[in-house]
């Protein structure tokens, strides 16, 4: 508030200074913004009215060929639906594991929370494709898989080639993404006005309820929405650890450009992935907004 | 006993040629082999040199006149140029090789980039000018390349060693007037089991099939891949690979819908490791993991065997890039490499058969009579090249269905 207020009473000349100076620090942004994001969106969009050209590729067209057929046919959408609740169960897996471990390390580790986030970041050193190959191990017969159906007394039983290998896959590659903005929450919580609940009478549930989630609240919000998008565009995991029976957006998509070459209808299928993608992150933060107001009127 | 990481990676290493891996595009199986021309040393005269290329230009007339007809008209040989630029597959071409062409012809910087898939190949060179002299598509994609008109017609006095090219490969759909590619390797779609349990006869695909139902469901894994899965049903039936008839492909859907439930994975890249684990012991692949897994005392009783029903080969070529920069060290490389030692030394280096037949003296006969590399007389007889058939309604309707139903 200050700085601001400080900024305000600068001069015109220095104003216009820092005017360019803003230009001139957003322009790679902008730039990268433009080139990768905006750019490669526009071409995406393009392609799905257009037409399969005859050795594959893109024709010049338009129509609504692409998505009629994505609409009308059933197990085209099939793929739909299994990313999206592989991926909404993936994102709370990610928030079961990463919300106390994040609360571990922001307000108990201590001297130790330097190597706790440390740890938490020297996975991402290797390879993804790597750390997914290694999972192929842990879960394989040799290991969790065939103690589990040594216990239960079925040799038959795996976990690799099911969702739930999926999912485990899923939870493990984009948890980091989601404890860290927590993390950045919860560490610059004022600790005293959990004390102060306390104090108040609140027992740990509630000072929890009432007083912790509502601040780690933005935290919460940006590690979902970080590790939702990837999830739902996933091809390596259900690849590798899936045996491919698990078959999400991802693989639909590989198989249309690669193995069908039709850039048209995958493109189509990216478009309504991102529309798809928009609905439910627009829904998930209307849903915790409201939940927030609501809360901060009934404490009013 | 417990298979470590360290044995799955260094599996995937080995797997020297990962053709047809879209993982590889993602960097694991790729080491993209840049073998740019590091340190120049020893490079010989350009005249020798191109008195080299200019010989075996006049020997040529030959060979020309079976291929070249009188209408099309090529420019003339000039000096070898001093660099040279390949789009490739990684690991795809003896370094060996490289090396000594460069000293033989004094070429100073043979530039060696990688691609992952066709797709991205022609993908390139649908974005644009490349810079590259030549590159190596599967057939079945070079007459989207001659239609594109990224590549130009072969002038064949200038490759004389190419005459001695198997007839199997040539004169076929991709390009039935021998104008446009060199075949350059060549393997095929088979079914790799391990011995050690699989103790039945798996020589048709109607044996495997009634394996996959059979004595070993769920111990099965085909490679995701439309076009080769396809092989199987059409073979059994009796039917073209590259069948499009919609009473083929009924009769194909279901032999496929039965045998999904019987089906471990779709899995393109792994697939190895699956049956070094004896989690699946039948799988329908390709040869590339097969030289590595033999070497391995633990699985050295994995086996290939290409169907004598008639099965899939596919088949990479060198074409010449319409504005190749170095057309006359393009034709000296082709030449070179068609060499009969230089091709055999293709062979033993990157695992894959050979079709030009002179080369075939130099090669090791147990390499010679080994399946994985060159197929038996009957197989060979009833191999099938692959046309482009990916865009045919049915069939991705039928893949797409067959997916959804594996494994349940």
């Amino acid at each position: 508030m200050a700085i601001a207020s400080e900024h305000a009473a600068q001069g015109a000349e220095r104003r216009g200074r820092s005017a360019l100076l803003t230009t001139v620090l957003i322009a790679p942004a902008g730039l990268w913004y433009l080139v990768l994001l905006v750019a490669p969106l526009v071409i995406v969009t393009v392609f799905s009215f257009g037409n399969r050209a005859r050795n594959g590729g893109y024709e010049a067209a338009f129509t609504l060929d692409n998505y009629v057929r994505l609409l009308t046919q059933p197990q085209r959408m099939e793929p739909f639906f299994t990313s999206l609740w592989m991926a909404v169960a993936g994102t709370i897996g990610c928030l079961l594991v990463g919300l106390p471990l994040a609360y571990f390390i922001a307000t108990r580790a201590r001297r130790r929370k330097g190597l706790l986030i440390l740890m938490l970041v020297i996975p991402f050193w290797t390879s993804f494709l790597i750390r997914t190959y290694s999972w192929l191990i842990l879960l394989g017969k040799d290991n969790l898989g065939g103690f589990i159906g040594g216990v239960i007394g079925d040799p038959e039983f795996r976990i690799l080639g099911t969702p739930f290998a999926v999912l485990i896959g899923l939870v493990y590659g984009y948890l980091p993404l989601m404890v860290f903005p927590l993390y950045v929450t919860l560490e610059r919580m004022d600790r005293t006005l959990v004390e102060a609940s306390k104090d108040l009478g609140a027992a740990r549930w509630a000072t929890f309820r009432q007083v912790t989630l509502p601040i780690a609240l933005p935290g919460l919000i940006t590690g979902s929405i970080l590790v939702f998008i990837p999830m739902m565009g996933e091809y390596v995991i259900p690849a590798i650890l899936g045996y491919g029976r698990t078959f999400l957006m991802g693989n639909a998509l590989v198989d249309a450009f690669i193995q069908t070459r039709n850039w048209p209808f995958g493109s189509a299928m990216a478009v309504l992935l991102i529309v798809i993608m928009l609905i439910t992150i627009s829904v998930y933060v209307w849903f915790v907004n409201r939940g927030r107001l609501g809360r901060d009127v009934s404490v009013l | 006993m417990a298979e470590t990481l360290d044995d799955i990676l260094k599996r995937a290493a080995e797997h020297k040629v990962p053709r047809r891996s879209f993982l590889a595009a993602a960097g694991l199986l790729g080491g993209s082999a840049a073998l740019a021309a590091c340190g120049s040393g020893g490079s010989t005269s350009t005249a020798g040199a191109s008195s080299g290329a200019g010989a075996s230009a006049g020997a040529s007339a030959a060979a020309s006149a079976a291929a070249s007809d009188a209408g099309t008209s090529f420019p003339p040989a000039g000096d070898v140029e001093k660099q040279l630029y390949m789009y490739n597959w990684s690991d795809y071409v003896s370094p060996k090789n490289m090396d000594a062409f460069k000293a033989k012809f004094g070429v100073e910087k043979f530039q060696y980039d990688t691609f992952a898939n066709n797709e991205e190949l022609l993908a390139k060179l649908q974005a644009g000018a490349t810079g590259y002299d030549f590159t190596c598509p599967t057939a079945e994609y070079v007459p989207a390349l001659v239609e594109g008109g990224y590549i130009q017609k072969l002038d064949w006095s200038r490759i004389p060693n190419a005459t001695t090219m198997d007839p199997a490969f040539l004169n076929r759909p991709w390009d039935p007037n021998n104008e446009w590619l060199m075949p350059k390797d060549f393997g095929t779609t088979g079914i790799l089991y391990r011995s050690k349990v699989v103790k039945e006869p798996v020589t048709t695909w109607t044996e495997f099939n009634d394996l996959i139902v059979g004595k070993y469901s769920g111990k099965t894994v085909f490679v995701d891949s439309m076009g080769d899965v396809f092989v199987m049903p059409l073979k059994m039936l009796g039917k073209s690979i590259n069948s499009v008839e919609k009473a083929d492909l009924d009769a194909a859907r279901d032999i496929l819908l039965t045998l999904a439930p019987h089906i471990l994975a779709l899995d393109s890249d792994t697939y190895q490791v699956k049956l070094a684990s004896e989690e699946a012991v039948l799988c329908l692949g390709w040869t590339g993991p097969m030289v590595a897994m033999r070497a391995d005392p633990k699985t050295a009783d994995i086996m290939y065997s290409v169907p004598t029903d008639g099965t899939l080969f596919w088949l990479d070529t060198w074409v010449m890039l319409k504005d190749a920069p170095n057309p006359n060290a393009t034709y000296a490389w082709f030449n070179f490499i068609e060499d009969p030692e230089n091709q055999a030394e293709e062979t033993n280096f990157n695992g894959y058969g050979t079709p030009n037949d002179a080369a075939k003296k130099f090669i090791d006969p147990a390499i010679l009579n080994d399946p994985v590399f060159f197929p038996p007389e009957a197989a060979m007889a009833n191999l099938e090249g692959a046309v482009d058939t990916s865009s045919n309604q049915q069939r991705i309707d039928i893949w797409q269905e067959f997916k959804s139903k594996i494994g349940s």
